[in-house]
């Protein structure tokens, strides 16, 4: 009978090592992959010419992914512009600043907002964000915007990415234990200090692991960013201008070109950029993170 | 006569936790409160820095008179009545930055201290105070954590000296520490006695026997039996003290 339980015990074990490597596996596996089908595209094209080559005409052969990823980190960059100061602060206020009837209210709000499948938020941006900027906001600037621009898409994926991240957040400061906040209120500290000075400072790494969290979300975000980025292939030089994020330029593409192999190909190799773009980040704050947690130990 | 508690009322979730206590706590005296576990004597300690405000569903009836000023209700400004009210609680609880930088964190979140300097001193003095200056002089820049953890105990006495409190509440203070430590902490409070009010909940008799001028003896919430140390250990009144002390229940 000891066996036995020992056995299954052992079993548990080797089946979910198992799984855990198939886990990590598809990931390696998906890499190898993009990178087997962007190879055509590579042959013949120095990786450099087309990271930084801004001509895209696919049925002369010629890819240039710049615009595209300059889309692609305007619109994220603007989306965390938006939503790191919102979430941040909800986060802080709800952890420590609110009763607990406000968080019975807050919390389950958050999760609908979490739960919204993104088509929403594009046809929320389509129909309300879009003609604002379009009428009040681009007027001020230039003679006409159709309202299709990296604003928009920044505007709808922070406002996408605030449940995530106020979720995040929360987890990260209720992390701090009870007895740290009340050794800085027993010295006389008020809440705002001992948020800043012990809460932030304990949790300075989870922010940014969790801001880094919110990026790759950002970037990867496809369905509302294609429908309110105007999808214009250009390299945008304000917020005002249409630009062409690379989950769009793979969603709206993929599947219609098939019969131009290289073309094919290309898209491929933008899936790979997203996948190494986010793959570094990741990397630079794990970095980031490893050099904080040394330093406070 | 420093602290004064006159018919308070604690309740937590309407559930009643203390019961109409009546104490009147000396200057300059040790007074242990004690009492099996779940008495409210955390509680009550919580009660005097008003820390348990941060519980949910508290409710606060009658009087606390610190220096002669109610601390119940919302007049007081509560980060005053915090700062002359030091904390030590049972498991060191060091900030995440310095040993400096922990001794320092009172001093500068109430600005005490102008120039640099008279701030490097009061850190230094506070900690010769705790018995630890010598321990850890040369590396006051390290973080905190690094510590033993009766050192951090000692280090956040020395932080809450650092505010120039007059009274020092401590909750088993010495109940996570080894024996030697432990030692080190309870002549510690011993020594400051001169200087601070100093309320002591612990849940070693032996510990109340050997440093407490004043006994608090709670049980279920009430105050069953206070007075000087030397009576209630010597000829208890009450029944429930007598067995408290003979063992009969902890």
């Amino acid at each position: 009978m000891v066996k036995n339980r020992i056995v299954k015990d052992r079993l548990a074990q080797g089946v979910m090592f198992s799984l855990t490597i198939v886990a990590i596996l598809f990931v390696v596996v998906m890499a190898i992959g993009l990178y087997l089908k962007s190879s055509p595209v590579l042959e013949g094209r120095s990786l450099f010419s087309l990271l930084t080559s801004s001509v895209w005409k696919p049925m002369k052969g010629e890819f240039g992914f710049l615009p595209f990823i300059v889309g692609t980190l305007w619109v994220t960059f603007l989306a965390i512009l938006i939503s790191f100061p919102i979430s941040f602060l909800t986060a802080i206020y709800l952890t420590e600043y609110a009763r607990p009837v406000v968080r019975k209210f807050v919390f389950p709000a958050l999760d609908i907002l979490a739960a919204l499948p993104s088509v929403i938020y594009g046809v929320w941006g389509m129909l309300v964000i879009v003609p604002w900027i379009s009428n009040h906001v681009a007027p001020h600037f230039m003679e006409f915007s159709s309202g299709y621009t990296v604003l928009a898409a920044g505007i709808v994926l922070g406002v996408m990415v605030i449940p995530l991240l106020v979720s995040l957040f929360i987890e990260v400061f209720t992390s701090v234990p009870a007895e740290l906040r009340e050794a800085s209120l027993a010295l006389g500290a008020t809440r705002w200090q001992t948020t800043k000075k012990v809460v932030l400072r304990k949790t300075l790494a989870g922010v940014l692991a969790a801001v880094v969290l919110a990026i790759s979300r950002a970037m990867g975000e496809t369905i509302a960013v294609l429908m309110v980025c105007g999808c214009v292939i250009g390299i945008p030089t304000n917020i005002l201008e249409s630009c062409y994020p690379i989950p769009a330029l793979i969603a709206n593409n993929y599947g219609e070109m098939l019969s131009m192999p290289l073309y094919e190909s290309a898209l491929m190799f933008a899936a790979l950029i997203l996948f190494a773009v986010v793959l570094i980040f990741n990397l630079l704050s794990r970095i980031i993170l490893y050099r904080i947690e040394s330093r406070e130990e | 006569m420093a602290i004064e508690v006159q018919n308070l009322n604690v309740h937590i979730k309407g559930i009643h936790i203390l019961k109409n206590l009546n104490l009147t706590i000396p200057e300059k005296q040790i007074t242990c409160v004690i009492g099996p576990s779940g008495c409210g004597k955390s509680t009550l300690l919580r009660t005097l820095n008003r820390l348990i405000d941060s519980t949910e569903g508290v409710r606060l009836e009658g009087k606390v008179l610190v220096d002669g000023t109610d601390i119940i209700g919302s007049g007081p400004e509560i980060t005053e009545l915090r700062r002359k009210i030091g904390l030590v609680s049972q498991r060191p609880c060091p900030l995440p930055m310095s040993i400096f930088d922990n001794v320092a964190y009172g001093c500068r979140i109430n600005k005490m201290y102008k120039r640099h300097r008279d701030l490097e001193n009061a850190v230094q003095e506070n900690l010769r105070a705790v018995g630890l200056w010598d321990e850890v002089r040369g590396r006051v820049r390290t973080p905190a954590a690094r510590l033993s953890i009766g050192q951090q105990q000692r280090l956040c006495l020395a932080r809450s000296l650092a505010v120039e409190p007059q009274y020092i509440l401590a909750d088993e203070a010495t109940s996570a520490l080894d024996p030697i430590s432990s030692k080190t902490v309870e002549d510690l409070f011993v020594s400051l006695k001169k200087d601070y009010t100093i309320i002591m909940v612990t849940h070693t008799l032996r510990q109340a026997l050997r440093i407490a001028d004043n006994v608090v003896f709670m049980y279920l919430g009430e105050v069953i039996e206070a007075g000087p140390a030397q009576e209630v250990f010597n000829s208890p009144q009450q029944e429930l003290t007598q067995k408290y002390l003979s063992g009969v229940f902890s």
